[in-house]
Formats: C-alpha cells, sequence, structure tokens
C-alpha cells in the first residue's frame, strides 16, 4: 500500500521542535573522557628507548638527547603530523604520554604553535641557548 | 484601498521595481527558513538572499566560448523585466492595481511564462551538454503544467464573470472564499504554481545531482542574480494571483501579508515532503491527473452557472 | 555536429555534485535514453599499496585504516587478522568480541549514511537530514568508546586498545534502541512512499545470473538473490560465537538494494546487543615481535560494500613485502555500465550511488589502454614512464 508524503507527521511537527544543530562556538556538548586530543608527555618518566618515536605512522614525534645518563630529554611533537592515533600511548611502557580529551582545537593560522617542546624547562633552556650560538658545530648536530 | 501614484514611481519603485525586488528577496528567505524547520535544522539568517544577490553583483560575468552574446546578455534582463511588468496588473500588497484594463488575466500569465521561456532559450543558447538538456526539460515542463495552471486560475474568472484581475480581486472579496467552492481548482493552481517556479518535486529542469544547474549552468555574476531574481518575484507574483482568487481577495496590507505566508507555509511543506520527480514523471501525472482535474473543475464552473 | 545528433555524450565527470568523489563516466543519451556508459576511475589513486613496503608493521596499520574512512575499521582489522596469523598469534575471545562489536557498530554508520546520500542523490533532502541526524547517535557511541568518530584505531597488532565500561554498554544499547525505531520509520518511508518508490521500483534490474556474471558483491548482489556473505561463508573474528543471518531479497532493482540494507540495520543492532550482553573473558593485548616471520596471507573480511580481501607477504623483515588490497566497489562496477542501457538519465545517479561506491578504496592497479590494447604497468614501468612523460 503506497501513500503520498509517507513523511508528513515527521515533517510537520519539525515545525515545533527546536533543530538540532549544535551552535558551536556557543553551545558545546561535554567533551567525552576518551576523546583523542593534543599529545601530552610526562618527562619524569622517559628512560629514551625511543619506541614511540619509531612507532608513530606519520613521524610526529621527535627525541632530543640533551644528557642519556640522567635522563635529560626534550621531545619536539609535530602536532600537524600527529594523526592522533593512540600508538604512542600504547608503545610507552613507562606511561610517559596520554593524549588529552579537554586540549582538541588545535586550528591555527601559523606553523609555529604547531611544533611543541616538552620537557623540564631547564632543559629546554638549554636548548634554547644552544641554538642562540649559530657557529656552534655542537649545535648544527643535535637540532635537526 | 488604492492608491494613486504617477506612472514612473509605480514601474521603478512601487509595486514593480525596487519594492517588489525586496519583497521576493524576503519571501526567499521565509521559503529556505521554512524548509529547513521542517527538516530540523537552523536554514539561513535574514539578509541571506539580499547577501546573495550583491555577491553575485560583485563577480565577473564570464562568458563562454560559442554562445550568442547578444543572447546570451539579453536573456536574463527580458525574464526579470517581463516577471516585474506582471506586478502592474496585480494587487500587490493590497492596493488596487497600478493598471487595470479588460482582459489583463491573460497578459499577466503570458507575462509569467515569458521568464520561462528565456530560461529555456538561455539554456539552448549553449554548447554546454547540461545546459542543452536542462533546457529541453526546462521546456517539456513548461508544455505540461501551463495548460492546467491557466484553467485553475480562469475557473475563478468564470465564476465572477471577467477577465480583470481587480474584478475577481473584488467578486473574491465580497463572496465566500473560493477554496471552500472549488478546492479542487485551488490544488491544481497550487501545484502548478510549483511547477512554474521549477521547485522540489518539480525540479528536474534543476536537478543539482544530475544535470549540474540545468539551463543556468553556464551563468555566474549578473545573469544568474538577475535569473534568481526573477524566480523570487514569480514567487511573489503567485502567491498574490492565487491568494487574491482563491483565499477571499486582498483588501489591505495585512491580509495580504496573512494569507500570502499562510500559502508559502503549505508550499514549503510540499517542497519537503516528496522526492524529485523524473521529467517523464511529470509530464505524465500532469496530462493524467492535472488537466484532467482542472477540466473537472472547469465543467462543475460551466454547470453550475448554466443553473 | 551532425552525426553527433545521436551520439550526445554527457559527461558525469571528475568534478560533479552528484558525486562526492572524482570518477569519470560517459553516457551516450539519445533525448534522455542512455545508449551506452563507460567508467574511468583513477583520479585517487595515493600510492598506498607502494608506501606499505617502506613502513613498518605497526606504522602500516594506521595507514590501511585510512583507505576509506566509512569502512576503517574493517580494513584495520583485516590488516591486523592478517599480520596476527602471520605472526601464529591467537587472540583472546574479548579481543574478537569488541573487534566484532565495532565491525557490527560501522556498518550501522556506514548504511546510515548511504540512505542518506541515495537519497540526495533522488532528490529527496528531508530523508537525507533526517537519517543523517539519526547517524548522529551511532556517531557519539564511536567517540564515547573509541575516542573518535571515523577511524577509531581501535586495533593493535595484537589486540585492541582499551575495554568497554558498563556506562557505555548502556548508553550504547539506548542508542541502539532509538536506532531501532527510526529504521523501523525509514523502512516504511523507503517501501511505502510513492514518489521516492517512482525513483527506484525497477531501476537497475540485475537477475541473479546476471549478478552472478557480473562478480557483484555485498548487498548489491544480495538484493539480487546471490547468496554472498563472508560472514556466513567464512566467518573470521567472533562471527562463529554470534552468527548472522543472511539478507536476500529476489527484487533485484534499486528498491531492493534499499531494502537489503535496511534490514541489514535490523541484523547489526542484534548482533550488538548479543555482544554487549555477553563479553566473553581474556586480555586486551598479546605481545607480537616486531619481526614477523617470511610467508604469505589472505584475509577477508566482510565490509559494509562487500568482499574485501587483504593478501600480505612478508620476508621475515620488519616491513612487508607486498601489500594487495581488493576493495568491494572495484567488483561491482561491472554491474553499472551493463545495466545502464535503456535506462533515463535522470536514474543514472541512483544507479551510481546504488551499488554504494566507495572511490578512495577503489584505486589500485593502473592500466593504460592504447588504441586496442591494453597493457598493465608495473612500478618499475610507471616511473619509466613518468620519467619520459615529463621529459
Amino acid at each position: 500500500m503506497t501513500t503520498i508524503g509517507a513523511m508528513f507527521g515527521d515533517v510537520f511537527k519539525s515545525l515545533f521542535k527546536k533543530p538540532v544543530t549544535e551552535k558551536y562556538p556557543f553551545e558545546r556538548k561535554p567533551d567525552p573522557e576518551r576523546l583523542r586530543g593534543k599529545l601530552f608527555w610526562n618527562a619524569e618518566k622517559c628512560t629514551g628507548c625511543q619506541m614511540c618515536v619509531r612507532d608513530c605512522p606519520a613521524n610526529a614525534l621527535e627525541l632530543i638527547v640533551i644528557d642519556r645518563a640522567s635522563k635529560k630529554f626534550v621531545m619536539k611533537y609535530h602536532a600537524e603530523r600527529c594523526t592522533f592515533c593512540n600508538q604512542c600511548v600504547f608503545s610507552c611502557k613507562f606511561g610517559c604520554l596520554n593524549l588529552s580529551h579537554e586540549d582538541w582545537e588545535l586550528a591555527s593560522l601559523l606553523q609555529e604553535p604547531m611544533t611543541i617542546s616538552y620537557g623540564r624547562d631547564e632543559d629546554i633552556q638549554f636548548l634554547l641557548e644552544k641554538a642562540a650560538q649559530p657557529d656552534n658545530p655542537e649545535t648544527e648536530k643535535e637540532c635537526n | 484601498m488604492s492608491i494613486s501614484l504617477p506612472p514612473l514611481v509605480s514601474m521603478l519603485v512601487f509595486p514593480a521595481g525596487i519594492f517588489l525586488m525586496m519583497l521576493g528577496l524576503a519571501y526567499e528567505f521565509v521559503d529556505r527558513k521554512l524548509v529547513a524547520r521542517y527538516q530540523n535544522r537552523i536554514g539561513p539568517r535574514w539578509f541571506q538572499p539580499l547577501a546573495d544577490m550583491i555577491k553575485l553583483l560583485a563577480k565577473e560575468e564570464i562568458i563562454p566560448t560559442g554562445v550568442n552574446k547578444g543572447l546570451f546578455i539579453f536573456l536574463p534582463i527580458l525574464g526579470v523585466t517581463a516577471a516585474l511588468t506582471s506586478a502592474l496588473y496585480i494587487p500587490m500588497l493590497g492596493f488596487a492595481p497600478a493598471f487595470s484594463f479588460r482582459g489583463d488575466l491573460v497578459v499577466v500569465i503570458y507575462l509569467l511564462s515569458v521568464m520561462t521561456i528565456c530560461l529555456g532559450l538561455a539554456g539552448a543558447n549553449t554548447v554546454d551538454r547540461f545546459s542543452l538538456i536542462g533546457a529541453t526539460r526546462t521546456l517539456t515542463q513548461l508544455f505540461s503544467y501551463e495548460a492546467p495552471f491557466l484553467l485553475a486560475l480562469l475557473t475563478p474568472a468564470l465564476a465572477a464573470g471577467s477577465w480583470q484581475i481587480s474584478e475577481i480581486n473584488t467578486y473574491a472579496h465580497g463572496n465566500l472564499w473560493m477554496i471552500l467552492t472549488q478546492p479542487i481548482g485551488f490544488l491544481v493552481a497550487l501545484i502548478a504554481l510549483m511547477g512554474k517556479l521549477e521547485l522540489p518535486p518539480f525540479d528536474a529542469p534543476e536537478a543539482e545531482t544530475e544535470i549540474v544547474s540545468g539551463a543556468l549552468t553556464e551563468y555566474s555574476g549578473r545573469g544568474l542574480a538577475l535569473f534568481r531574481l526573477g524566480k523570487d518575484v514569480e514567487l511573489v507574483i503567485g502567491l498574490t494571483l492565487i491568494a487574491a482568487f482563491y483565499l477571499g481577495g486582498l483588501a489591505n496590507p495585512l491580509d495580504f501579508i496573512l494569507k500570502t505566508l499562510g500559502l508559502l507555509l503549505v508550499v514549503a511543506l510540499l517542497q519537503s515532503l516528496f522526492a524529485r520527480l523524473r521529467i517523464d514523471q511529470t509530464v505524465g501525472m500532469w496530462w493524467r491527473v492535472g488537466a484532467l482535474l482542472a477540466l473537472v473543475q472547469l465543467l462543475i464552473i460551466v454547470i453550475a452557472r448554466l443553473l | 555536429m551532425q552525426e553527433s545528433q545521436e551520439k550526445f555524450i554527457v559527461p558525469i565527470g571528475p568534478q560533479h555534485p552528484a558525486l562526492k568523489e572524482p570518477g569519470h563516466f560517459e553516457f551516450t543519451v539519445d533525448g534522455e535514453n542512455v545508449t551506452s556508459a563507460t567508467i574511468r576511475l583513477g583520479f585517487v589513486h595515493r600510492g598506498i599499496e607502494k608506501l606499505a613496503e617502506s613502513r613498518s608493521y605497526i606504522q602500516n596499520l594506521y595507514m590501511f585504516e585510512r583507505v576509506c574512512g566509512i569502512c576503517s575499521h574493517v580494513h584495520s582489522t583485516a590488516f591486523a587478522s592478517g599480520v596476527e596469523k602471520l605472526a601464529g598469534v591467537t587472540v583472546s575471545p574479548r579481543v574478537k568480541a569488541i573487534r566484532t562489536l565495532f565491525l557490527e557498530l560501522e556498518r550501522i554508520q556506514s548504511h546510515l549514511l548511504w540512505l542518506g546520500v541515495a537519497a540526495h542523490e533522488g532528490g529527496f533532502d528531508t530523508l537525507f537530514m533526517y537519517s543523517w541526524r539519526d547517524r548522529e547517535t551511532v556517531m557519539d557511541i564511536h567517540e564515547s568508546i573509541s575516542g573518535n568518530r571515523v577511524h577509531h584505531s581501535v586495533n593493535l597488532i595484537g589486540g585492541v586498545k582499551f575495554d568497554i565500561t558498563p556506562e557505555q554498554i548502556e548508553k550504547t544499547l539506548k542508542g541502539l534502541d532509538y536506532l531501532e525505531e527510526r529504521t523501523k520509520y525509514y523502512e516504511k518511508i523507503v517501501t511505502t512512499d510513492e514518489t521516492f518508490l517512482g525513483r527506484t521500483r525497477n531501476v537497475g534490474k540485475m537477475t541473479k545470473e546476471q549478478a552472478e556474471t557480473l562478480s557483484a558483491v555485498g548487498p548489491t548482489a544480495r538484493a539480487s538473490g546471490v547468496k554472498r556473505d563472508v560472514r556466513v561463508e567464512s566467518p573470521y573474528v567472533s562471527y562463529p560465537e554470534y552468527p548472522v543471518n543472511m539478507v536476500l531479497d529476489d527484487g533485484g532493482d534499486l528498491s531492493a538494494r534499499f531494502v537489503v540494507r535496511i534490514k541489514e540495520l535490523y541484523e547489526c543492532y542484534r548482533i550488538c546487543r548479543e555482544i554487549l550482553k555477553n563479553l566473553p573473558e581474556g586480555e586486551l593485548s598479546v605481545r607480537v615481535p616486531r619481526r614477523i616471520p617470511a610467508g604469505e596471507v589472505t584475509s577477508r573480511v566482510e565490509a559494509p560494500r562487500g568482499e574485501l580481501f587483504y593478501f600480505i607477504k612478508s620476508n621475515g623483515g620488519e616491513t612487508p613485502e607486498r601489500v594487495k588490497v581488493r576493495t568491494p566497489s572495484l567488483c561491482n562496477w561491472s554491474t553499472i555500465s551493463s545495466v545502464a542501457v535503456g535506462h533515463k538519465l535522470a536514474d543514472m545517479p541512483m544507479l551510481l550511488v546504488g551499488i554504494d561506491p566507495c572511490f578512495s578504496c577503489n584505486d589500485r592497479l593502473v592500466t593504460v589502454r592504447q588504441a586496442n590494447t591494453s597493457q598493465t604497468m608495473y612500478w618499475e614501468d610507471l616511473r619509466k614512464y613518468g620519467v619520459e612523460y615529463y621529459k
């Protein structure tokens, strides 16, 4: 038995219902807990095994070794290459990495905010000072 | 109610001209907003059609090779002009028509079809396959709904005993609403209006998923803006005619707004309910069902008058 | 222009509002009747099979997931199962159940997406908006369990990444109840709305023999009565414990394909509920060595569009030697070029969307046609050809 206008009931009632569109960014739904957002690295637990760097499908992680014996590392994270796949979190046996579920609005107009360096403050300071001396041959070896 | 304005003002400002164009844009907004609400989404804001027009006018008009340049530029202008001119004979906003003479119903219907013919010719004027198919479909559709549309507007004229729109308007105002005495005619007129304006489900000539944009594929910039404006103006004029004939005449602006917006509510509902009909299904439906219904209505009126 | 009065070719070309992805179709029309059709693909060739040879197995898992956005988990499961077979590792029943759950959830999402797109091609925008609104429910379920709406990245080589908590089970069951009610409504519309039936009835009619000769797979074949379903013929992951009833229809036309896909949705809801109510125990992942032993393996799975198979060849190292992907949409194209003749031009978009084409899955091999000879090119030939061409 065929009818003309089978959707009539639903369509007519929609005139009196609120539209389902979410007016982002003024209205936001709460983030699910398992949402895969920006990567965060905890420098205290890292042993420098570089499993995460090896397993990343997009080459988004880079570990810069400052001093292997005393475990001073700086992790460079290229957010524009990251596919948020979560593999690095599972490759790390010490739980240094996690993908945040609150920090996921990562759009930017320039490239600089996309390259994030994680580490202890003194280690990053050390790297910045190294980079500021351009004719030091060791700097070229470290910062590429 | 009637106001008298010098002819130049009535052509350029009210009721044709700038006022009608703005009213057309406003009705397009209401139509799009209603369709969006029926589909459970938000829809555009009030200035969207105006912004579209301004954007299109600011864009470059690209004239493809292989077309007749004069025709390409002239046809949109002709279409819009015909649509705007027809507004001089209808009771716009409830006031008496600016010009009125015996037989102006036929002139108005003719002017409304000029727009569709211009669309068909504009599509035939290119080398592009999509436009050719769109033009063929437009003209095929013109042949199918034109006769029922005319008949459906004719039956109130018969009941009123005159071919002059202002007299039919007065007759409708004074008597029982013709939607109750001639329901079949009302239905045919409303659906034929949707066919004329190429609204879904009769938008085969402009089917986005099959032939890009039909006859309008090659148009951009000013030509496209004028064609779209012409369609909006036709929407207003069509709704006014049907409201004036079937919904008890238009006596004042408030009456006009309420009745035409009520009709627009129904038109938007019909737009969202159906899938698109293929062109052969459209023709089949009109020549089997539409024309028959209109003829039946005509017969009823003729018999009623003879009795 | 004189003799081409009858040979009027309409290109539904690489850029067209009907196609969401590029592909080139040429229909020769006579008025509105189509007299012949040719298909040309290859616009989205990304060289994935070549790239796979220089990445490790773990990196490849994510790359193969991105062959297609809608059927991403199927690709990832096929690859992971294949590699696990090569490595001689068996995964626990809980892992298999979670993988199956996601496979069925993805099938729900894909069929609802297809319903909307097919309605849009037929000019029925209201159905499109409503079915995509309801699809958001299943996307929310995906996001709350796995963390992303598409590209769920559920699999690891050797297991899955996470578990399902009781609250998520509750939420998913509620979502499934809502979806089942809406699916009943869509079934009613698709089978009884007169204007929609006018677009789908007797369009693209394919008899059972034609479907078998043209090697149709998936719901397209099942709508013509051909009994082909990898989940029933050679069950993988958890399908032996949660058997699937094959959904068949003998209409063979477009409306039969709609009915088959909607009925498959009911099957998906039933299987998801069964899995959620009895999740077996087991550990979440097993250790798989980085060097996979040498060998060859094929893994066949049932994607929402049909039969998908992977051929993985390993030579004992950390990167695969060859991976070959044969996607279902590739098989279904030949059904269009034979069936299109005799239909109207307005039916063409509906016919194209009736096989549920997924262009990104398609482009693998490059065949070059020169006059009447056709030549298959391998990688070295392609490189040489490219270098010569641009000299």
